[in-house]
């Protein structure tokens, strides 16, 4: 039994967002794949990347790990990287390293492309 | 208190095991009576310990982990983790402090502070001599 993680990225339009609906297990076995979706992400331009957790079941510090890098590669650029849709067990985990109060955290996909938009601008 | 079957397994060091590894542990930790949240912390706790061998014990190399896990109905669970990699100094690693500014955030430790959040006892061993040589030893408790 070997982790699997798939991050489907979609491009808005509007703005230089990007949404990434990301599922499955983000440990260390898996986060060269969270990585390069994210730094991909980055270098097309976006400012702001909106994560969709709704389908991550499990993340270790590997994946935190990978979230705050392209946290402060957005921030360098003054975009973020923001969060939604969290399960239960990875709210857990956030809350247990205190990235809870570091991250941008929106109970839905709605909620944080809006706030994702306020911050990158138009294109 | 009833003492169940133990489990005991060896896979070879490598990232495609972890899921195995700490599904085993999520539930033996659910037959022991821990529920949803803390039978996921006690799988991240696992998941954090192999993590680390593989990465710093064996850098790399090939090796193998031996895992133990004795589940105590009703009681705790114990899980032991033995390795003959490089043996390290867990007190040489700067503790994780939480913090809110991500300038500062300085995210070395994060596995071993959650393993320490989740467990209630955690004890290295390092060189531990043996008939086959020096191994080290993780022995992690977390009480009902």
């Amino acid at each position: 039994m070997s982790s699997t993680l798939q991050v489907n990225s979609q491009q808005q339009t509007n703005a230089p967002v990007q949404l990434m609906h990301v599922s499955g297990r983000l440990d260390a076995g898996t986060v060269n794949i969270m990585e390069k979706a994210l730094s991909d992400a980055l270098a097309k331009g976006n400012k702001v990347l909106v994560l969709d957790l709704a389908e991550l079941a499990y993340i270790s510090s590997s994946g935190l790990r990978a979230l705050l890098t392209a946290r402060r590669a957005a921030h360098a650029r003054k975009g973020d990287v923001l969060i939604s849709n969290m399960k239960r067990s990875v709210r857990d985990v956030f809350d247990m390293v205190g990235f809870s109060a570091v991250f941008g955290i929106h109970e839905n996909v709605e909620q944080a492309l809006h706030a994702a938009t306020k911050i990158a601008g138009p294109n | 208190m009833t003492r169940r079957e133990h489990q005991h397994l060896v896979v070879p060091a490598k990232v495609d095991q972890l899921h195995r590894i700490a599904q085993l542990a999520s539930h033996a930790a659910a037959e022991v009576g821990f529920d949803h949240v803390q039978a996921d912390r006690i799988e991240l706790a696992v998941d954090e310990a192999c993590s680390n061998i593989i990465e710093h014990a064996y850098g790399g190399q090939s090796g193998e982990i031996e895992i133990e896990i004795v589940p105590e109905h009703n009681h705790q669970i114990t899980i032991v983790l033995t390795d003959t990699g490089k043996s390290f100094d867990p007190d040489s690693v700067p503790d994780y402090v939480p913090c809110k500014s991500i300038d500062e955030l300085k995210i070395g430790g994060l596995g071993l502070h959650l393993i320490r959040q989740t467990m209630d006892n955690v004890c290295f061993e390092f060189n531990v001599p043996s008939e086959q040589g020096k191994f080290n030893r993780l022995t992690m408790v977390k009480k009902l």
